[in-house]
């Protein structure tokens, strides 16, 4: 069961087109095409090394692409024509509007939960101190986490720092969001609460980008799952037709190792 | 014999020096540590243009001795028109050659900071400068403060170094009071003796410094 139905004519979120992307002789994207829709949650699925990370990381340019466009609400992110310094504030605009939510969730260790959270819309969207105090804690809440906005990272679990992370990344109000193995570090009973985060988002019309190996999240959560192999979209389907019914001999192959 | 009464009756001088020594010490520490945090963010610097020159410095630096740096700017550099006299040399000089030390110190300790702390803060949308500047340099000051404290101890011994250019700190008035009494024993005693002083209430201040930055700041 999807949480929701994306309304399919509403209009594009993220379009990549053609992706490319090579670390030196090693190319690691191959043309990536691929339309996310508002308030749509994609899951990608894939074995290690297809590309997922780089993927995500060159949607808001941690990784700039080597070749190809993608536009965020029909920006160009990668936009080459600009100068350098044009493009560095352009690329700063665009993060505000991109949230992203790391494995190791590289939550700032010198500052408490709160600290963390109230950090980046301070320091860059130059919110009054108070205001994002507020902001910060009903975003805890939702998290439920609000016990702990004085306590320093290192003092929670992995499944609450994931949270607080994500708090983070939502604090920016950001238009799109994407998780990247968000639950890989975490100990089996931790990673629930996370999920459950994530659920309570989509249902919200949060657009998603879900790189995850928790399957059961996307036959629930997703919209849409590809998997991707050596650098390309192999499938892109409903996750009902890629878990039950999988088309191609890659994913069926993928889906029978995970599943066992 | 060791003559107590030459030492009591010289203190006032040697306290003198003493402040002069303490004075160099803490404004060559001060620009030591502008110039070290310069040139270490240079030397990390992509732009060839920085990071060049940064790497020049800190190389030529730590491959001529202190003695001959501050020959060149107090003697050398007259000679084409700059002249900053005995103690502004003394201090640009000590400056200069700390700082190199110290920005290899920096540059050790931010890219000790793990490169995920930059990717979460540039996802966010801070530029360089404000991941830097907020996220960055405050973890690596806990790894950065002792041997920066440790350079810090030995720029206090090396000002001794600037009794040479006509400054009359500590040692360099341990020196001239020998001329007027031969009791080079008891005055150069009384100079080690100060300057002891001077570097273990430095260690001591650093190690306080550094309890309040691991207590202030809890870290996983
Ligand atoms: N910064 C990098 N430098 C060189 N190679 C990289 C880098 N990042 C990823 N790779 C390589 O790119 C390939 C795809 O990596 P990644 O996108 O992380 O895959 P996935 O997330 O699907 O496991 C891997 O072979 C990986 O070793
Ligand atoms: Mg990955």
């Amino acid at each position: 069961m999807t949480s929701h139905s994306p309304d399919r004519t509403q209009s594009t979120m993220l379009h990549i087109n053609n992706l490319q992307k090579s670390f030196g002789e090693l190319a690691v994207l191959n043309g990536v095409n691929l339309e996310v829709a508002q308030q749509e949650v994609l899951v990608i699925i894939g074995p290690s090394g297809s590309g997922k990370s780089t993927l995500l990381r060159c949607v808001n340019h941690l990784e700039p692409p080597t070749g190809g466009e993608i536009y965020l609400e029909g920006v160009l992110i990668n936009d080459t024509t600009k100068s350098r310094r044009a493009f560095e504030s352009h690329l700063n605009r665009i993060r505000c509007e991109v949230g992203m939510v790391f494995q190791q969730f590289n939550l700032f260790p010198h500052m408490t939960v709160l600290e963390n959270i109230m950090e980046a819309p301070i320091q860059v969207l130059g919110v009054r101190r108070e205001e994002a105090r507020q902001a910060a804690i009903s975003l805890l809440d939702r998290v439920g986490l609000a016990d702990k906005m004085d306590n320093y990272p290192c003092m929670l679990s992995g499944g609450q720092q994931q949270r607080v992370a994500i708090a983070r990344a939502l604090a920016m109000k950001p238009k799109v969001m994407l998780f990247d193995e968000v639950t890989s570090a975490l100990d089996p009973e931790l990673v629930g609460d996370v999920l459950r985060v994530m659920e309570g988002l989509a249902r919200d019309g949060m657009t998603m980008l879900v790189v995850t190996h928790e399957m059961g999240f996307a036959e629930k959560v997703g919209d849409r799952v590809i998997f991707m192999a050596d650098g390309l979209v192999v499938e892109d389907a409903p996750p009902q037709e890629i878990f039950s019914a999988p088309k191609e001999a890659r994913t069926r192959q993928f889906l029978a190792e995970v599943l066992k | 014999m060791f003559d107590w009464n030459i030492i009591i009756h010289y203190f006032p001088f040697f306290v003198t020096g003493a402040l002069l020594t303490l004075k160099i010490s803490i404004l060559s520490l001060l620009f030591g540590l502008i110039f070290g945090l310069i040139a270490a963010l240079c030397k990390l610097s992509i732009n060839p243009l920085l990071r060049w020159p940064a790497v020049f410095y800190v190389w030529l630096i730590r491959s001529t001795p202190l003695l001959v740096q501050l020959f060149i700017i107090y003697f050398g550099l007259p000679q084409i028109g700059i002249d900053l006299g005995p103690f502004f040399s003394g201090v640009l000089g000590l400056a200069l050659n700390v700082g190199a030390y110290n920005a290899e110190t920096i540059r050790g300790g931010i890219i000790s900071v793990p490169y995920g702390q930059t990717e979460a803060a540039r996802s966010l949308g801070m530029n360089g400068a404000l991941a830097m500047r907020r996220i960055i340099l405050p973890q690596a000051l806990r790894i950065i403060i002792p041997p920066l404290g440790n350079n810090f101890v030995i720029l206090i011994k090396d000002t001794s170094l600037v009794s040479t250019i006509t400054v009359v700190e500590l040692t360099l008035t341990a020196q001239r009071l020998i001329g007027s009494t031969y009791k080079p024993f008891e005055m150069y005693v009384m100079a080690a003796v100060l300057y002891a002083v001077l570097t273990s209430s430095a260690s001591l201040l650093l190690t306080w410094v550094e309890k309040r930055t691991r207590t202030e700041a809890r870290r996983s």
